[in-house]
């Protein structure tokens, strides 16, 4: 029976799904959504609160269910990284997944020129078909930064992949930098992040991300070009423990 | 002898007519029964082709007729011979009938235009409101459109007004598009607007709804930031009220009402995207909501769209208790979610807004609700942030169809319990 309070979806939570499924050293990337359920919120008098959720999570793109998880996430006071028990079960087959990764990265490696975009989807909800890819890995990549960036009281969706440029590398990792748009709850502030990921399949994925918020500058017109999101000071160079 | 004459000239005048072209209709004032039986005789000459819109009677009241062209030499002599007054009430009634015609046509394109906008897209402003337009012209009888004000750039305000007349119905306000970037509800709004008219006659609980209630529908109450989010910046959330001595600009227009102002949930920072205003209404956009529901008075529910996370909420969100009428607003929005699913399984969460989602002040439906308005309620649309506002169009319809299912259900709840 799930509660009223944070019954919604929390992106964040598949790093967490994944985290959870693969044990500390995850070799996957794929891409699921979780939809989360508050079971029981314990207030932990002079250390914290406890929350007690339970989620299950879905392919991105089939929809089909993945998992379920059972976590307990205490947030302890001023410090805005909990810590998680989790337990998962999955629905879908471990080979499987890792099939669908190695696809997933043979259609990225097979283009013959990169992938080099704006605005998807577009104002309209439209994502071109050759962009679904690279959408797909944003998702990834922005939900290790959710994951970083949330507290207790603070969480993101990702709202838009604003640039995206494919780096072709001399090995066998897929390399884009991307600009991506978090949207913040309850700010309702538009973030905007700035990402690198590179990933090898059976490799942990790699994300270097620096984030500003939109508004400080004022009424700044939309970027035309793509910043080097590599030269722009990366402040935040960690590798995905997934 | 000389009546003689003038019934032979009158006879000689008739022949057939295929248009109208030149006739004219007379009004005709007898001063005496004297005169009133001469238009009697007149009546019989069937040759001229006559055509009484109003016979002759009695002298009190006027005789109207159609008098083609080609007899009215002959009529007009006539009655100049009897001293009979008249006046021509229609010069041409050919005009008349292109005109008419014309009217007709246009009618028939702007029907077919308004069959032909697409609901299942997102529009322009423009788009939008000649939509209305069209909307309002097609359903005369019922729709109406009126402004309640303008915006900081002085765009309109426009309301369409559902109503059957009568003087004092109580009615439903509805509104979307109060944050700019949400764009499934603007787009919801136009397609609950042409549902509501077409429904009214055909669909009995609508039709009982109506003949007792009025609904007015904003359907983009921000119109200055909508138009940016199309020009400028997909991402816009508040409105584009200029401050002096601040770089930002905007002011969130659902932490603006008179309702907690300036608590919890709200920002004091000009550049933030929750920024609260630098007063209560001080947003015009939200001002002329504010003084068309007082000028009312007889509002009893106020429903406000957003998108997204696919939530049904009701007051409070300014502070973390419970309204007075909790469980009968619970029941109402449950019930109201489940006829939402019910359609393609879209679930919503019910509750509070400061249970269901954080504390925030200066909301509109805490402000209607402390005004007086018990049935508040705040809808958040699909999705749960896959797309987030960025909602692909093809799901505007089923968004739409869904919505309106919940909708109809407090409509009707409200209509069932007057108070």
């Amino acid at each position: 029976m799930c509660l009223a309070k944070n019954n919604k979806q929390f992106p964040g939570l598949t790093y967490l799904f994944s985290q959870a499924t693969t044990g500390q050293n995850t070799e996957c990337a794929s891409i699921f959504f979780s939809r989360s359920c508050l079971l029981l919120f314990q207030p932990v008098l002079g250390t914290g609160n406890k929350y007690y959720l339970q989620f299950t999570t879905e392919d991105y793109k089939t929809r089909e269910n993945v998992g379920t998880c059972l976590a307990i996430v205490f947030y302890l006071k001023r410090k805005p990284t909990p810590t998680v028990n989790i337990k998962c079960t999955y629905t879908k087959d471990q080979k499987e997944v890792q099939e669908d990764d190695h696809r997933f990265y043979q259609k990225i490696r097979q283009q013959t020129k990169p992938i080099i975009g704006s605005y998807i989807p577009d104002s309209y909800g439209n994502i071109e078909p050759a962009f679904e890819s690279a959408w797909a890995l944003a998702v990834v990549g922005s939900s290790y930064i959710m994951w970083e960036k949330s507290t207790e009281n603070l969480g993101y969706f990702m709202a838009q992949v604003k640039h995206v440029k494919q780096w072709i590398s001399k090995d066998d990792s897929i390399d884009f930098d991307y600009a991506v748009l978090l949207h913040e709850i309850p700010t309702q502030e538009m973030i905007l992040c700035h990402m690198r990921v590179i990933w090898i399949p059976n490799h942990p994925l790699k994300v270097k991300y620096f984030c500003s918020s939109e508004n400080q500058s004022a009424e700044s017109e939309d970027v035309s070009g793509m910043e080097s999101g590599s030269a722009d000071g990366i402040l935040n160079e960690k590798e995905a423990n997934f | 002898m000389r009546l003689l004459l003038f019934v032979s000239a009158l006879l000689g005048a008739a022949w057939c007519m295929e248009t109208f072209s030149g006739d004219q209709v007379l009004r005709i004032r007898a001063s005496s029964g004297d005169q009133i039986d001469k238009l009697q005789l007149l009546e019989t000459l069937e040759h001229l082709q006559l055509d009484f819109w109003l016979h002759p009677s009695n002298p009190a009241l006027p005789v109207d007729i159609r008098v083609p062209f080609g007899s009215l030499q002959a009529v007009r002599a006539f009655l100049g011979y009897h001293d009979i007054k008249y006046s021509i009430l229609i010069e041409d009634v050919q005009v008349i009938l292109n005109e008419e015609k014309q009217e007709m046509i246009s009618n028939q394109r702007r029907e077919r235009s308004n069959s032909n906008f697409n609901y299942g897209a997102y529009h322009s402003l423009d788009a939008i409101y000649k939509a209305m337009d069209d909307l309002a012209a097609e359903y005369h009888g019922l729709v109406s459109k009126i402004q309640i004000g303008e915006s900081y750039e002085k765009r309109p305000l426009y309301v369409l007004k559902f109503s059957t007349g009568g003087p004092d119905h109580p009615a439903i306000w509805l509104d979307a598009g109060i944050h700019a970037r949400e764009w499934v509800t603007q787009a919801t709004a136009l397609w609950t607007a042409q549902k509501i008219a077409s429904e009214y006659g055909n669909d009995p609980s609508i039709t009982s709804l109506l003949d007792t209630m009025d609904i007015f529908l904003l359907v983009v109450t921000n119109p200055d930031g909508y138009v940016y989010s199309h020009a400028k910046n997909r991402m816009w959330r508040k409105t584009r009220s200029k401050a002096a001595g601040s770089l930002c600009v905007g002011v969130d227009p659902n932490r603006n009402w008179d309702a907690g102002f300036g608590g919890p949930g709200s920002s004091d920072q000009r550049c933030s995207d929750s920024y609260r205003g630098p007063h209560a209404n001080s947003e015009v956009e939200v001002k002329s909501i504010v003084d068309f529901i007082k000028k009312h008075g007889n509002i009893k529910a106020f429903l406000t769209i957003h998108s997204y996370s696919q939530l049904l909420m009701y007051p409070y969100g300014y502070k973390c208790t419970k309204p007075a009428d909790y469980r009968e607003l619970d029941t109402v929005g449950k019930a109201a979610a489940n006829a939402l699913t019910s359609l393609h399984g879209t679930s919503f969460k019910v509750g509070t807004i400061c249970s269901t989602v954080y504390q925030a002040s200066g909301g509109s439906i805490d402000w209607s609700y402390d005004f007086g308005i018990k049935y508040s309620f705040a809808f958040e649309l699909r999705d749960t942030g896959r797309y987030g506002f960025l909602l692909p169009a093809d799901q505007i319809i089923p968004t739409a169809e869904e919505t309106w299912l919940g909708l109809k259900s407090i409509m009707e709840h409200v209509r069932d319990h007057p108070y």
